[in-house]
């Protein structure tokens, strides 16, 4: 038996940007969107785009991910043949190695790929929010006749030059690739999202792995090789919802975007794409008889006796009668006891923020906290800030 | 509270359709123990998980009629940890026997037809049960208390006055100042509180083997009017007295005030207690959506909604969509209802799928709710 695609999702990345909420998880596992993992999204599209086969390359904080993968039963990949596994690197017979680069994360499940005996292998990023259709990618893929074809989003051109450039002729043929270029020639982003035929693939990994110089990434150097060899290249334009999450700014957008469907473009709600997730089984929120819930999303599980407006509400967070929440996102079983105000910041999963603490400020940087920590009574986290540990009582923290 | 005893190994009988007769309207497309209750769950949910919190791995439902709903929801146990190589969950339709297909009249006939099933079990007890309650209860504690106190059977019973829909369909017992049952009554019509049979039943699988032989020699059908209630004498039934939490559904009205009781803290607390979860069939909803003008107080909502409207005291399930400028008061809405803007609902029971169309006043009373057939629109 063989697979046509296999999927591969890189997920090692330790996720530095997101500061405290990376303490103890790896990226892809960061909750988003009240029920959801980052790494759901990726997961849910693979599954949506008939896609049953799929490696997650992790390495950095893995407990909490492979739990929370599992034998991938929430996403209806636990198959007999193919299904959700997640790749850890491991001890072989000549030796071990962490994965050194995103390429040699690819090269070390060589052997998992084959297994598979797959035409074609998509490579996924599992930090980023976007609905994406990889069936629709790869019949793109083929209609071209391609050999590497990458996702690419058109930017504005003022911004191309903070991106992974796709230089294309009117065939959608790539004929140049500018990394982050001080001139660009081009505003199609590269998505890191890519489809390579498997035999192409597997010769331009082995031949990398060969080169001492090598950093072993896919923009750095097997994209530049493919060029090098006029391999056939075609950039695949997608303009649906797509966010890099990877900082706390952009991570706390996206939960804001959620909350407005109609002009943000990610709909969470779409019956035909539905994004999956593994249920933490609580009971139905309640709705008190103090609370005031305007343009929020609130999950099972909650107790919400103050006021939330504009905000994100994980599984089993309560907020307490005379508490305030805007433009929050707070993660789950998260507590906000009476009067305290918490605005514009992510609170991680498990904390207190105990009576009268302020946490964020209406204007300024987005203030997160890490998991499992109490913010004191009448303590003040500000604008910005990256709490770590617990604050004590009337404590301030910049 | 674990117990200490060497076997202690349990497996369950649950007869989900027993006391259909009192909820018709919700029990026309489904068994009793498919009713949705609690915003996500179906009362089956309550049972299996506390008897899966108790260890118990291996549970046989003998269903009589209208169990597709059931069977749908249950599919393979999974979610309940019912998926098992060993025991698991054992749907058990009405036997086909030879050419006719018997639909057993009581609890005794049904057992007959898992006779040979029970005799191949390895579990040194049986806990059996209806599904007409929703509670939490800690059945370890139960198992424990059972194997300790020697009887041959222990029957769970509750200190309340009998329902109204209940009048014609419950066992009260008088017990002894040791505990032990002296008489089972049928159909108590008494006012005030009495020792109400919970029919949750303990004893040895031995024993109810035992039980079934002679029932069917002797044509019995009944298992507390007839294998209990005659032979307290000889058999050492004793009671045991539970005092937490339980919604028992009698009739519409008992299902809409037991909704509606969900809205106290405690009860909740009670109902969904930490330590011993209530699983229930995942549907993948988002979490539910308060738009901008959405005013919801003192109500229980399941994901999957989207709320424009006003919502008070209310019972939302899954995927209920409140539009804008519609009111929904002192409803228990099941998956899926839509309330169309500008509709305005009060002391509605609403069942799956039922669309409550633009403009539209539709209002019952405390004492009397309006229910609304499946997929039906108003």
């Amino acid at each position: 038996m063989s697979k046509e695609m296999v999927a591969m999702i890189l997920a090692g990345g330790q996720g530095s940007r997101l500061y405290a909420l990376t303490q103890k998880t790896a990226k892809p596992a960061v909750s988003f969107g009240g029920k959801y993992r980052i790494i759901d999204f990726p997961i849910s599209n693979c599954v949506n785009s008939n896609i049953d086969t799929v490696g997650i390359c992790t390495q950095y904080q893995p407990l909490q991910l492979n739990e929370y993968i599992g034998n991938g039963q929430p996403w209806d990949l636990d198959r007999l043949y193919g299904g959700v596994h997640v790749l850890p690197p491991y001890q072989k017979a000549n030796g071990s190695d962490w994965y050194k680069g995103t390429a040699n994360a690819i090269y070390q499940n060589i052997a998992f790929i084959e297994r598979y005996k797959p035409e074609y292998v998509i490579i996924l990023s599992g930090d980023q929010i976007c609905k994406q259709d990889y069936a629709d990618f790869l019949q793109f893929h083929k209609e071209k006749n391609a050999e590497f074809s990458v996702a690419v989003m058109e930017v504005p051109w003022e911004e191309a030059s903070r991106f992974g450039l796709m230089v294309t002729d009117d065939t959608d043929a790539i004929t140049e690739f500018q990394e982050k270029p001080k001139n660009p020639k081009s505003n199609l982003a590269s998505m890191g999202i890519y489809i390579f035929n498997w035999d192409i693939l597997k010769k331009y990994l082995e031949e990398d792995e060969a080169d001492p110089n090598s950093e072993n990434d896919f923009g750095n150097n097997i994209i530049p090789n493919l060029l090098r060899d006029k391999r056939r290249m075609y950039a695949y334009r997608f303009d649906g919802y797509w966010k890099d999450v990877g900082t706390i700014s952009s991570l706390w957008e996206a939960n804001m975007e959620v909350l407005d469907p109609e002009h943000s473009g990610m709909n969470l709600f779409d019956e035909n794409w539905t994004i999956y997730s593994r249920n933490p089984g609580l009971p139905a929120h309640m709705a008190g008889k103090k609370s005031c819930i305007d343009n929020s999303l609130i999950t099972n599980g909650c107790k919400i006796n103050g006021t939330v407006k504009h905000s994100v509400l994980s599984a089993g967070v309560v907020v307490e009668e005379g508490a305030v929440v805007l433009d929050a996102v707070i993660m789950s079983g998260t507590v906000i006891k009476s009067g305290a105000v918490v605005q514009r910041c992510i609170i991680a999963d498990n904390c207190v923020v105990e009576e009268n603490a302020a946490v964020g400020a209406a204007e300024g940087e987005i203030a997160h906290t890490a998991a499992g920590v109490t913010i004191g009574c009448s303590a003040t986290v500000k604008a910005g800030a990256k709490v770590y540990d617990d604050v004590k009582e009337g404590e301030e923290v910049c | 509270m674990l117990t200490t005893h060497k076997d202690a190994s349990v497996m369950g009988i649950i007869f989900p359709n027993t006391y259909d007769n009192l909820v018709p309207q919700l029990v026309a497309e489904r068994a009793m123990a498919a009713i949705p209750f609690a915003g996500r769950y179906r009362l089956i949910d309550f049972m299996l998980s506390s008897m899966t919190n108790a260890g118990i791995g291996n549970i046989s439902l003998l269903t009589r009629k209208n169990y597709h709903s059931l069977m749908e929801h249950l599919g393979s146990g999974r979610e309940w940890d019912l998926a098992r190589k060993h025991g698991g969950l054992n749907i058990v339709p009405p036997f086909a026997e030879r050419t006719v297909t018997k639909i057993y009249a009581g609890r005794m006939e049904a057992l007959a037809s898992i006779l040979r099933f029970l005799e191949a079990q390895k579990e040194k007890y049986v806990l059996m049960t209806d599904c007409f309650q929703a509670l939490n209860m800690d059945f370890k504690a139960l198992i424990h208390e059972h194997i300790e106190s020697g009887a041959d059977v222990t029957a769970v019973y509750q200190v309340a006055d009998i329902p109204d829909g209940a009048k014609n369909g419950n066992y009260t017992l008088n017990m002894d100042e040791t505990g032990r049952v002296t008489e089972i009554l049928n159909n108590d019509y008494r006012t005030g509180k009495q020792n109400l049979c919970m029919n949750i039943y303990m004893m040895e699988r031995e024993r109810l083997i035992s039980m079934i032989k002679e029932s069917s020699v002797r044509g019995q059908r009944f298992f507390e009017r007839e294998m209990l209630a005659p032979n307290l004498h000889i058999l050492n039934v004793r009671g045991y007295r539970y005092d937490g939490y339980v919604a028992r559904i009698a009739d519409l009205k008992s299902f809409f005030d037991e909704n509606m009781r969900l809205l106290q803290d405690d009860n909740i607390d009670q109902l969904f207690d930490k330590n011993r979860p209530i699983y229930t069939k995942t549907r993948d909803d988002n979490p539910t959506r308060y738009v901008e003008g959405a005013k919801v107080s003192n109500s229980m909502i399941a994901d999957g909604c989207i709320i424009q409207g006003t919502v008070e005291n209310s019972i939302l399930f899954r995927g209920v969509h409140v539009e804008k400028g519609a009111v929904v008061r002192n409803c228990v809405l099941m998956q899926d209802t839509v309330v169309e803007v500008n509709a305005n609902v009060e002391y509605l029971v609403t069942d799956k799928d039922v669309l409550i169309s633009a403009g539209k006043k539709l209002s019952g009373s405390d004492t009397f709710p309006v229910y609304v057939a499946e997929a039906h629109t108003v």
